[in-house]
């Protein structure tokens, strides 16, 4: 599979009245075609930043540093005009986010909002554009959707409403689809849905999938690839099944420890201890060395680098000439 | 667990009705959040209340702690029924049954200290005062895992786990015999979520605690409970000991709910059921059955449509409402290990 995304070094601040915030610190990643790469992390860890970053939508006081490299298809998107972003924005590159009562105008019905996306790219005209919308609406399984495209927001389901915000992400067909928490404001039962829906339409149209997630659950059942994410920076990456097998991180393994699982015996859980640190103080060094339970001396001193530790398996600790198992 | 002959906490059919409010154009269409609900909790039981939004779980809470008045039905606590209770008893009736709320910022004054918030309740209820009072905030926030010197701190110096602990001190502070745990843990990342989880086990085994713990993460509540009850569309649908209602689910809404829960392991050979359709509109539900729009069983027939199911004992301490729970679908974790607690 060709590569279809490569992200190197991206790295954005925010300016806060705390100080500096380098939520996303010198982060490189690729997507093929095709594939889905879930970036997992707690809240604060920098993967919605990440997320919104790709598709340069950061605003004041947020900077993309000017070095960080976004190439789609062999193009740095950091180097467009606002005019040639937005025709990347939407038909190449969507992404959908975790309210989609935020994202959808009240006032508005819903079937035009997809229509003025499809617009928004395509010289069509309107009775066009509300043919595709009633024809996306089909494709997310919204049923009845002649009627349904006539529905305001809050005349439809959440579950209902992130399909009608799926469609309009998908309404130009684009290659990459960025789904950041998309389920996380569902119940279970719509979650698994909506996680059926996006798996589905992936493979259908032949899209990828950077799935954002705090839920090790949804990106074990969902993606070929694990990025996991810890202090503005990814601390581990490897093909899914490895990752959870052998996690190399001890952030990942102790993360593994602490959900609770329908699985498994019910024992105690693993903690870390501490908190995830603000963006305005990341500690020295390894950034996870002061909740680690294996620190040395050289995670206060040295900040390790993403290294390989297997094949297409990256961590960044000093420790990973020997791996430490998650579950024995 | 074998409960008491008398349990601290009994329910019985309990109805919350919120009558609707006429529309321009709508007639006012009453809402059942809570229909007929019945369940005991014995005295250091955990009961887990499981349901998803709308499910009427919520209600329940607010209800016992008479957050809300109830439409009907009753609700004994230690024997005494509490919607008869006038002003003065129920404020004693109070100090024994506490709740902690999903969201700490949201109950939390943000102007107060953290250590006024854990104090205020000793103080209102003449537990303690002055410096008697003062040391009894240091001793709770050691209790839960805090360090005093953080009474001065306001809660938006805290983190959400931080501000989560002074939520548990000060529903402690009056020494409550019952905690409501409602959502307790949601907001939490992962890594802080099992450090509460923890402690609210720790705080049961020291001080004896009974708890009502509601949540909709079926994972966690696997973790507390020894007990669990299900709410669907504002019905119970199941009861059953924590480890028979995960491992043999015999309600197809409870085998459903499991099966949807994302599973932290790429491997795992499960048994999906997605469920279609939403939860049924609270204000025109469905006839029979509320499940049976939704319901994936393939005995489903015209009685689920024409005849809601009773909650019926199947075995000692299993109520199902189902039609068919003698014939109950495939559990998801049927191979799964039993649970040890």
């Amino acid at each position: 599979m060709s590569e279809l995304l490569r992200v190197r070094h991206l790295t954005t601040s925010f300016v806060t009245e705390a100080g500096l915030a380098r939520a996303v610190d010198d982060v490189s990643m690729t997507l093929v075609g095709g594939e889905t790469l879930g970036i997992v992390g707690e809240s604060g860890c920098g993967k919605t930043v990440t997320g919104l970053s790709i598709l340069r939508l950061i605003d004041r006081p947020g900077h993309i540093a000017d070095e960080s490299v976004i190439e789609y298809q062999g193009e740095n998107l950091m180097r467009l005009s606002p005019a040639q972003l937005r025709q990347v924005r939407g038909a190449e590159i969507a992404m959908i986010f975790q309210e989609p009562t935020t994202s959808l105008n009240p006032v508005l019905a819903v079937g035009s909002q997809v229509a003025e996306a499809v617009r928004a790219h395509r010289s069509v005209s309107r009775a066009d554009a509300r043919a595709r919308a009633i024809e996306l609406f089909q494709l997310v399984g919204i049923p009845d959707p002649a009627t349904r495209v006539d529905d305001y927001p809050h005349q439809l389901s959440g579950g209902m409403q992130q399909r009608v915000m799926i469609a309009m992400a998908l309404s130009c067909n684009p290659k990459i689809l960025i789904a950041d928490e998309p389920t996380t404001a569902l119940d279970v039962t719509i979650q698994a849905q909506i996680l059926e829906l996006l798996v589905d339409l992936k493979r259908r149209l032949g899209m990828a999938m950077i799935l954002i997630t705090h839920d090790l659950g949804i990106v074990a059942g969902v993606a070929d690839r694990v990025a996991v994410m810890y202090g503005g920076q990814i601390v581990e990456e490897a093909d899914t099944d490895r990752l959870f097998r052998q996690p190399a991180h001890p952030y990942t393994s102790a993360l593994l420890r602490a959900v609770p699982r329908l699985d498994k015996p019910v024992v105690r859980l693993a903690t870390i201890s501490g908190t995830v640190p603000p963006a305005t103080a990341w500690p020295s060094a390894c950034r996870f060395h002061p909740r680690c339970p294996h620190v040395m001396d050289r995670c206060r001193a040295e900040m390790p680098g993403l290294a390989g530790v297997g094949r297409d398996h990256l961590a960044r600790c000093w420790l990973t000439e020997e791996p430490i198992r998650s579950d024995t | 667990m074998t409960p008491d002959a008398s349990p601290l906490l009994s329910v019985r059919h309990l109805v919350k009705e919120y009558r609707g409010t006429a529309g321009l154009w709508s007639r006012p269409a009453p809402l059942l959040a809570v229909n007929d609900v019945s369940f005991d909790l014995a005295l250091g039981e955990s009961l887990g209340l499981v349901g998803e939004s709308g499910s009427g779980k919520t209600t329940v809470a607010r209800l016992i702690l008479r957050l809300t008045e109830a439409t009907a039905g009753s609700i004994r606590f230690d024997g005494v029924e509490v919607f008869d209770l006038d002003t003065r008893s129920l404020r004693a009736m109070r100090r024994r049954i506490q709740i902690v709320f999903q969201d700490p910022f949201g109950s939390l004054n943000p102007r107060m200290t953290v250590g006024a918030a854990v104090r205020e309740p000793i103080e209102v209820h003449n537990i303690a005062k002055g410096t008697a009072a003062a040391g009894k905030v240091t001793q709770l926030f050691q209790e839960v895992g805090l360090d005093p010197s953080y009474v001065d701190r306001y809660p938006h110096e805290l983190s959400g786990g931080q501000r989560q602990r002074v939520g548990i001190a000060r529903a402690l502070s009056v020494e409550p015999d019952l905690l409501v745990l409602d959502e307790p843990v949601s907001a939490l990342d992962v890594s802080v979520q099992a450090q509460v989880l923890n402690l609210l086990l720790d705080l049961r085994e020291r001080r004896g605690l009974t708890y009502l713990f509601i949540a909709h993460d079926l994972a966690v509540v696997r973790h507390i409970a020894h007990r669990i009850i299900v709410m669907y569309a504002g019905r119970l649908v199941e009861t059953a000991p924590a480890m028979l209602a995960y491992a043999e689910p015999i309600h197809p809404y409870t085998t459903s709910l499991l099966s949807a829960v994302p599973v932290p392991d790429p491997r795992e050979q499960r048994r999906r059921i997605v469920l279609r359709g939403d939860m049924p509109n609270p204000r025109q539900p469905p006839t029979g059955c509320v499940f049976h729009p939704r319901c994936p069983h393939p005995r489903k027939d015209d009685r689920c449509s024409a005849e809601v199911p009773i909650l019926r004992e199947l075995a000692e301490n299993r109520t199902v409402a189902c039609h068919y729970a003698e014939e109950p679908m495939t559990a998801p974790h049927s191979q799964a290990a039993r649970p040890v607690n």
